[in-house]
């Protein structure tokens, strides 16, 4: 091909495809590392949390009333709610994943205030907890009714028995995470809790928190004037029932407040609701930038074959065909694209190893360099395209035209 | 070797007929130098661009080496002009960002020559035209004449059978205009046949023939020497 | 002179309507993205309290676990213990000092008609008020004695007033809360802090509370934090006495200082009361006590989010490729009129005349542009706006005063200008005969 004379011509003119080069290099660098935040937060937004979220809502109860008996009242709930048609099992909780709001605790494999903990999110829940929330029980058992104790502000001792997700089970037992079961473990530096089951995924209340995949489910009754309701249905009853446990809660008892009455699905999307815009705004942000450097490019090549029209005669004259005319116009977007598009890809890298370092993010994947290599290359070529043809259909006849 | 019978050319727009061209026609044999005069306005350069396959006709028939022009598609004309045509334009019309080297070497790009090959001829040629020492100049670094004879060179590079030339002088002083003319009578000498554009009875008369041009039409067509052609 | 390049310059953007267009376009598109983006900015990190934001100070104690600290690399917790709030309080060696923690209430309203409703609440001390002018629109906060006497005071905010008083002067009046009845001191009016400084914890863009009532009344009742609660230390025993006891954090202490001097002395003072507890035992890391004005805390706690800073970044680039469009188009606007500016030259125009010519029309751009890109932040920030509706104080973060406004123009302009640079020096080198020649 005539990739020589080309680039000889470019080399004599250089400031606009320079300009060109750039901004393409520029864009480059920006689509690279908006893609690889897009698909960062993707991942994060894809991640389980371990529930049966689609049939799951959940509502507080808050006892405001100084005279307000809360065991009676997480008693006769429960009793009410899980005797409604439809609902699967209910439990009340401290929280749910997701809800960005609970409560978190150092766990150790051995007593001891010097020892090292790892922290995982507490759920205090009931032997009806594992099936409410729909977890997936991998290893031990699930918690028998004589587990579950009344926790409070007063009490001393913390409930002997837990069920830990696996990803707690890892990070606790490095080197024998399926041995977790029948080991005792220590909260509070020195009070024991044995491990009696392992649930496959249990998301925590704060998607951010590096720990979000470890919990551990502890069988009490957390004995306060607030409570969470946590209530799964049968498919198809979710929001149906809502208004009907609302109603029926607010009813039974004066001394409390029944509010905040939320699905999981909502939930999740408020938990990721700024992931996923962001996610829309950088798509929007590198559309926009991407059709700007295209009309970047037609606005160049349109002057540049304006400009040329007699030499592009010239050459028709000398006996170059349409297509040549076309091919030229086409491989001298495609060279220029080329440096600006190297270029970016090493500002690219620059840009996430500086943005990897600052905003703590995952390094991107290797092939969104060569992905956006091809999408700009493919913007190039088709913005090119239309002047490229119109230089094709300049008359040969140019070339004898005084000026 | 061109031969054309009743050419007729129109440029319409909307509400305009032109009539560059009304029923020209025109003979021209292997070896001649030819060359058209008449006033601005004449037809000159529609019989030129028509000769040099960069305008199709409307009415007539045109035959180039014995071959019906009329009937080509884009890419043969394109073929003809880059094989069988040379062309030298008033303004030289060299390309401004390439140096004499590439500007030379565009028809045998085109052409699709090996590299080695086209080395040769371009060295072959810029030497003949008295250039040798600036083949990696750019046109702006040369003066007119100069131009003109890369203009030339780029034109012969080729090997064409044909040179087409249009006002070859017109941007040039007397000096430097003669000197190119020396350049194609030469030319012409070595076999190639040029018709020449111009509206200067002194150049015309170096030609073998001169045709006038008037109205669109051959006016009078003369033999200025005995033939010094046919020696192909 | 100057008259003349305007009148110029407004031809030359006559003369390529297309291509000016092109130019006003490019330089808004790029001001609109990059302005929305640096008005969020702008906005979360803008001072909340500019009067008095030298003045007062947050303060941090490091009572943090001996084997490692709050927060790395060795940073103090950003809360205070009880003991440690209540202590400073009482010492009482700043102007003014306040110990406060986000807590919630069921109000009862009176009107039967009406349900009994959670509302937001601070338990805070008296110096609150004045401390972090709070605006008032009946009344004022409550007297200190207030506090020790744990009497049973409130201050509402506008809208709670509305709904339980219809908006009257409710001073005087009483509200019942969780089953205790409250004496209205007084009704904030609109109040609004950008970040809510006085208290980060659970994020620094949050509505203000609803109702305000005295800290002590607070612990008496028992009433837990609806903030962060950390802990390190185990308790030793249950109970409610036991936890305010304990080494947890879960207040925000503030105090008010004028001058270097007293916010030495009260550093002093800081590092006195720490080794004070060392020796009952208390605080076993090493001295690292911090004082911190508003906007100094409001930089250590980061409030302008990681991805407000990553758009910057990625708008600023979006401004420079708008700009590298502009400055193709002017290159190309400048080829084209050389056979004008060779003319100009021949008949005597400078090098300078040229350049004013064409700075002034950049500049003239530039003007447009900025206009039009005050538009499309207006447009950019509503988007956002929509984008983030889920976020409860977005409308508060994406407002627009004059000094973006004139920001904006001047980026819109100084960007011209500066991609007009190189162009309209190609313009002043265009040799006189040049152009003329091929004419």
């Amino acid at each position: 091909m005539e990739i020589g004379p080309i680039w000889r011509a470019l080399m004599r003119n250089k400031t606009a495809y320079v300009l060109i080069a750039l901004q393409i290099a520029v864009t480059m660098a920006i689509m690279v590392n908006s893609i690889a935040i897009i698909q960062e937060r993707s991942r994060l937004m894809a991640r389980p949390s371990g529930v049966d979220e689609s049939n799951i809502f959940y509502l507080s109860s808050n006892g405001f009333t100084p005279d307000f008996d809360d065991r009676a009242a997480i008693v006769e709930d429960l009793e009410a709610i899980r005797s409604l048609a439809g609902v699967v099992d209910a439990i009340s909780s401290n929280t749910v994943p997701l809800r960005n709001g609970g409560w978190s605790s150092g766990v150790q494999t051995e007593a001891g205030d010097d020892v090292d903990g790892t922290g995982v999110a507490i759920y205090f829940i009931d032997e009806h907890g594992v099936d409410t929330f729909g977890l997936n029980l991998i290893a031990g058992r699930n918690f028998e009714p004589t587990d579950v104790e009344w926790y409070s502000q007063s009490s001393t001792r913390w409930p002997p028995a837990g069920i830990i997700s696996q990803d707690a089970a890892s990070t606790l037992y490095p080197d024998a995470p399926n041995d977790a079961v029948g080991k005792t473990i220590y909260i509070s530096n020195d009070q024991p809790v044995r491990i009696v089951g392992v649930v496959e995924r249990m998301q925590a209340a704060w998607k951010d928190w590096e720990g979000v995949e470890r919990s551990m489910l502890v069988p009490a009754f957390l004995e306060d004037s607030f409570t969470w309701y946590v209530i799964r249905t049968e498919p198809g009853y979710r929001d149906r029932l809502m208004p009907q446990v609302e109603q029926m809660l607010a009813e039974s008892n004066d001394g409390r407040i029944i509010s905040e009455m939320t699905t999981m699905t909502e939930t999740r999307h408020k938990s990721y609701h700024e992931d996923a815009a962001m996610i829309k705004l950088l798509v929007f942000i590198v559309s926009l930038l991407t059709a700007i450097t295209g009309l970047g490019i037609v606005g160049l090549a349109s002057f540049s074959v304006a400009r040329r029209t007699r030499q592009i005669g010239t050459r028709r004259a000398l006996g170059a065909s349409r297509p040549a005319i076309l091919r030229y116009f086409m491989l001298e977007n495609f060279m220029v694209s080329s440096v600006g598009i190297f270029a970016g890809g090493l500002l690219a890298v620059a840009m996430n190893i500086w943005m990897v370092q600052t905003f703590e993010l995952t390094p991107m994947a290797w092939y969104i360099i060569p992905a956006a290599m091809l999408i700009l290359w493919v913007v190039g070529q088709a913005a090119v395209y239309g002047p490229a043809r119109r230089a094709s259909l300049v008359p040969p006849a140019v070339a004898t035209r005084s000026v | 070797m061109l031969c054309m019978q009743n050419i007729s050319k129109v440029y319409r727009t909307d509400s305009v007929e032109t009539h560059a061209l009304r029923e020209f026609s025109l003979t021209v044999d292997e070896g001649e130098f030819v060359s058209v005069t008449g006033p601005s306005g004449s037809g000159k350069t529609t019989f030129l661009n028509i000769a040099g396959l960069l305008e199709e006709f409307s009415n007539g028939n045109y035959q180039l080496d014995g071959k019906d022009i009329s009937r080509l598609s884009d890419r043969e004309r394109s073929r003809v002009r880059n094989e069988k045509i040379g062309f030298i334009f008033q303004s030289f019309n060299l390309i401004p960002e390439l140096d004499i080297f590439d500007n030379v070497d565009v028809p045998l790009r085109y052409r699709g020559l090996k590299s080695a090959e086209r080395r040769k001829r371009i060295e072959r040629v810029v030497e003949l035209v008295g250039l040798g020492s600036r083949l990696h100049h750019l046109p702006s670094q040369l003066s007119g004449g100069q131009q003109q004879r890369v203009a030339i060179a780029r034109a012969l590079a080729g090997e064409p059978r044909f040179l087409l030339a249009d006002e070859p002088t017109g941007n040039l002083d007397s000096g430097m205009a003669a000197s190119v003319m020396e350049l194609l009578a030469d030319i012409n000498e070595a076999g190639t046949t040029i018709i020449m554009v111009t509206h200067e009875a002194m150049l015309a008369k170096r030609a073998g023939r001169n045709i006038s041009v008037r109205d669109g039409r051959v006016s009078s067509g003369k033999s200025l020497h005995v033939a010094s052609a046919a020696t192909a | 002179m100057i008259r003349y390049y305007v009148k110029l310059g407004l031809l030359g953007i006559r003369q390529n309507p297309v291509l000016s267009a092109l130019m006003v376009a490019a330089i808004a598109v790029g001001i609109g993205a990059c302005m929305t983006i640096i008005n969020i900015d702008y906005v979360m990190s803008g001072n909340p309290i500019p009067q008095r934001s030298d003045v007062l100070y947050h303060v941090q104690l490091d009572s943090w676990d001996p084997n490692e600290p709050a927060n790395e690399p060795n940073e103090p917790p950003d809360q205070v213990t009880w003991l440690d709030g209540t202590a400073l309080l009482e010492a009482a060696k700043g102007r003014r000092q306040v110990l406060s923690y986000r807590s919630s209430r069921v109000v009862q309203p009176a009107d039967p008609e009406l349900r009994p409703f959670e509302v937001s609440a601070r338990s805070t001390t008296a110096d609150f008020f004045p401390m972090f002018d709070v605006p008032f629109l009946y009344g004022r906060g409550w007297d200190k004695s207030a506090d020790d006497t744990l009497e049973q005071v409130v201050v509402l905010g506008k809208e709670i007033n509305e709904r339980i008083f219809g908006g009257e002067d409710s001073v005087g009046r009483t509200l019942m809360m969780n089953g205790d009845v409250f004496r209205v001191t007084g009704v904030v009016d609109e109040w609004a802090p950008i970040p809510t400084f006085y208290d980060v914890s659970t994020g620094p863009f949050n509505e203000v509370e609803e109702v305000y009532f005295p800290f002590s009344v607070s612990v008496a009742r028992e009433v837990g934090g609806n903030g962060n609660t950390n802990c390190w230390k185990p308790r030793d025993e249950a109970g409610w006495n036991s936890f305010l006891n304990s080494e947890c954090v879960w207040m925000q202490f503030w105090v008010e200082l004028h001058g270097a001097d007293e916010k030495e002395d009260y550093m002093a003072f800081l590092d006195a009361y720490v080794e004070s507890q060392k020796a009952l035992g208390r605080f076993p890391r090493p001295l690292n006590n911090r004082l911190n004005d508003v906007m100094e805390w409001m930089a250590d706690q980061e409030v302008v989010a990681d991805d407000v800073q990553v758009l910057l970044g990625l708008a600023i680039l979006f401004l420079i490729v708008c700009l590298l469009n502009t400055i193709g188009l002017l290159l190309a606007k400048i080829m084209r009129r050389s056979g004008d500016i060779s003319l100009r030259r021949a008949l005597g125009a400078s090098q300078s005349a040229i350049f004013s010519q064409y700075i002034v029309e950049a500049g003239v751009i530039g003007l447009g542009g900025g206009i039009i890109g005050i538009g499309l932040t207006w447009l950019g920030l509503k988007g956002i706006e929509i984008l983030y509706s889920e976020m409860e104080f977005i409308e508060n973060l994406v407002r627009m005063d004059w000094v973006m406004i004139l920001a904006a123009i001047a980026l819109a302009i100084v960007s011209a200008l500066g991609a007009a640079l190189y162009p309209t020096w190609r313009a002043c080198r265009i040799h006189p005969a040049a152009q003329l020649k091929t004419l």
